[in-house]
């Protein structure tokens, strides 16, 4: 009874989430919609959601934005980021505080970090001798 | 007799190098002790037993040697051993419990910018990283045995683990449970020879922008995804055996934007797919077996002027797919177990040319979900109306001189 009812809340619970929920990423079973490789990193996965409602997996915000500009038919919802201080924690990109380069190690070489806050942005900023940067950048930087 | 002495009189007054032996029953009872009592020519010699000493930093040019496997453990907390220094040997441990996933990637082993440094016949269990060369220029690891037990989703890193460096050796060793086997990060003229790497999270070799290497007679099976090669140049596949690699992302290699690459004599046998091309150009496929796979080879349409020569299709479900009708890659010479024409001539090569491209491959390659309708009857009747009016399938993806009989491989 107990397990039924937990069944019917969680079936609840999916149905209600709304489009604009980011999916978890399976570590170490979804692969890179862009570079395929298997995304074994919850630091630097990343995500998007199309207006039609579809979802991508990325394992480097870098593949991500390429693979959000080869494409411009169809129009983006919007974009999730690892949180690179909570394993696998999906953030909105727009509000998430970037830093680049510097001692950063990320699967594919785009070597960005997001934080929730400002204050971790400037906190890992200077551990790992990275700059720090924008959302809008990070978007305008590849072609 | 008398020689002998004088010639050991000889050495000796030039090397006055020192063996210091390190255990309970010794004057010197930790490592620490003896490293810090060590010069560069020493050797150490650590005995039976169980070192808790925390981070071990070696940076005397030392022979480091275990005598009957003395454990290093690294209580989940350090990283166990720190190579600081040229021309070290490590030989004969057994390292344990490496600190876990902090954000320094904490090692079994790491070497640090250094050069002529050989790590050989060591056991390494349960740490976050193996053995980590950064930086590194002629150094050999040979015949270590690497184990973790990484579970999907959960963070864990590489058996052997190459970055930046040059003219590496990799030899003989068995890696299991880590998250690729052998991960190598511009790494260039360096081999890997005779290594075993099976049952990884990821994969079991893993290429990323690193040119001018070798990888020859190993064995990847199991892994979570193979085998990759990517962002690549120049790089040689011979004599590996690539098996039972199964899942939806999961290929015996997949190769992606690669180019001038030499693929001889291996072996893929039971994957989901065989090999999967994608971007790459210029590769020569030759004499390799293709055994029981889902898809022998998905070649997508960013591939070009690739030779695919002599190879054996053998019991595959598809043996080719690709994505798209553009066909710039050349088809020769192979045997094909689906090949149903013959030989008037007896001359060996098929009379009729071989269409490796079933109409099936093409239809679920663009609707996955098609797949229920295998070996339907329409589907049957459909691939073989195909074969002789090709409509949907590019008709210049053809092999014109097929095999009449496998290639003994």
């Amino acid at each position: 009874m107990r397990t039924i009812a937990i069944a019917c809340i969680t079936l609840l619970t999916l149905i209600s989430c709304g489009s604009n929920e980011p999916k978890p990423i399976k570590i170490n079973t979804d692969s890179c919609d862009f570079c395929k490789m298997t995304i074994a990193n919850g630091k630097f996965g990343a995500e998007l959601i199309t207006k039609k409602g579809r979802y991508y997996k990325f394992d480097d915000l870098s593949c991500m934005v390429q693979f959000a500009k080869s494409n411009t038919v169809v129009p983006y919802q919007s974009f999730f980021v690892n949180d690179y201080l909570k394993d696998n924690t999906l953030i909105p990109a727009e509000t998430a505080h970037f830093i680049k380069g510097g001692k950063i190690n990320s699967p594919m070489r785009g070597n960005l970090a997001a934080f929730s806050s400002a204050k971790e942005q400037t906190e890992f900023g200077k551990k790992l001798e990275a700059q720090t940067t924008t959302w809008s950048e990070v978007y305008n930087a590849y072609k | 007799m008398k020689n002998l002495v004088y010639i050991f009189f000889f050495f000796s007054l030039f090397s006055n190098a020192k063996t210091i032996t390190v255990g309970k029953t010794y004057a010197v009872k930790t490592i620490k002790q003896a490293l810090a009592l060590a010069n560069d020519g020493d050797t150490i010699v650590v005995t039976k037993g169980i070192y808790k000493e925390g981070n071990i930093l070696i940076n005397k040019k030392i022979a480091f040697l275990g005598k009957n496997y003395p454990t290093l453990d690294g209580q989940n907390k350090f990283e166990v051993l720190s190579v600081a220094a040229d021309s070290v040997l490590v030989k004969g441990f057994k390292i344990i419990n490496s600190g876990y996933a902090a954000l320094d990637d904490p090692c079994g082993i790491k070497v640090y910018d250094r050069s002529f440094v050989r790590i050989e016949n060591n056991f390494l269990d349960n740490n976050f990283f193996g053995i980590y060369l950064q930086n590194c220029k002629n150094s050999i690891v040979k015949n270590n045995t690497i184990k973790a037990y990484g579970k999907q989703e959960q963070l864990i890193g590489n058996g052997i683990h190459c970055w930046k460096s040059e003219q590496l050796q990799i030899i003989g060793n068995r890696i299991s449970g880590h998250r690729d086997g052998i991960y190598f990060e511009f790494v260039t003229q360096s081999v890997i020879w005779r290594n075993i790497s099976n049952h990884n999270i990821r994969y079991g070799l893993h290429f990323m922008f690193s040119n001018d290497d070798s990888y020859i007679t190993n064995v990847f099976k199991g892994n979570g995804a193979g085998v990759a090669v990517m962002f690549t140049k120049n790089v040689k596949m011979f004599n590996n055996y690539f098996e039972e690699n199964w899942g939806d992302s999961a290929y015996g290699l997949l190769l992606k934007e690669i180019a001038d690459s030499y693929i001889f004599n291996n072996h893929f046998a039971r994957n989901t797919s065989g090999i999967y091309m994608e971007g790459t150009s210029r590769i020569k496929v030759e004499k390799n077996v293709f055994e029981a796979n889902g898809w022998g080879m998905k070649i997508q349409a960013s591939c070009m002027e690739n030779e695919i020569v002599n190879n054996n299709y053998v019991g595959n479900t598809f043996d080719i797919s690709t994505n798209g009708s553009l066909v710039l890659n050349t088809f020769n010479s192979n045997y094909w177990d689906k090949y149903e024409g013959y030989d008037l001539n007896k001359d060996g090569i098929g009379d009729v040319p071989y269409h490796p491209l079933s109409l099936f491959a093409v239809l679920t390659e663009n609707n996955p979900s098609a797949m229920i309708l295998f070996r339907s009857f329409m589907i049957t009747l459909l691939d073989k109306s195909e074969k002789v009016l090709p409509s949907i399938t590019p008709d210049n993806f053809v092999d014109k001189t097929p095999l009449m009989k496998s290639l003994p491989l």
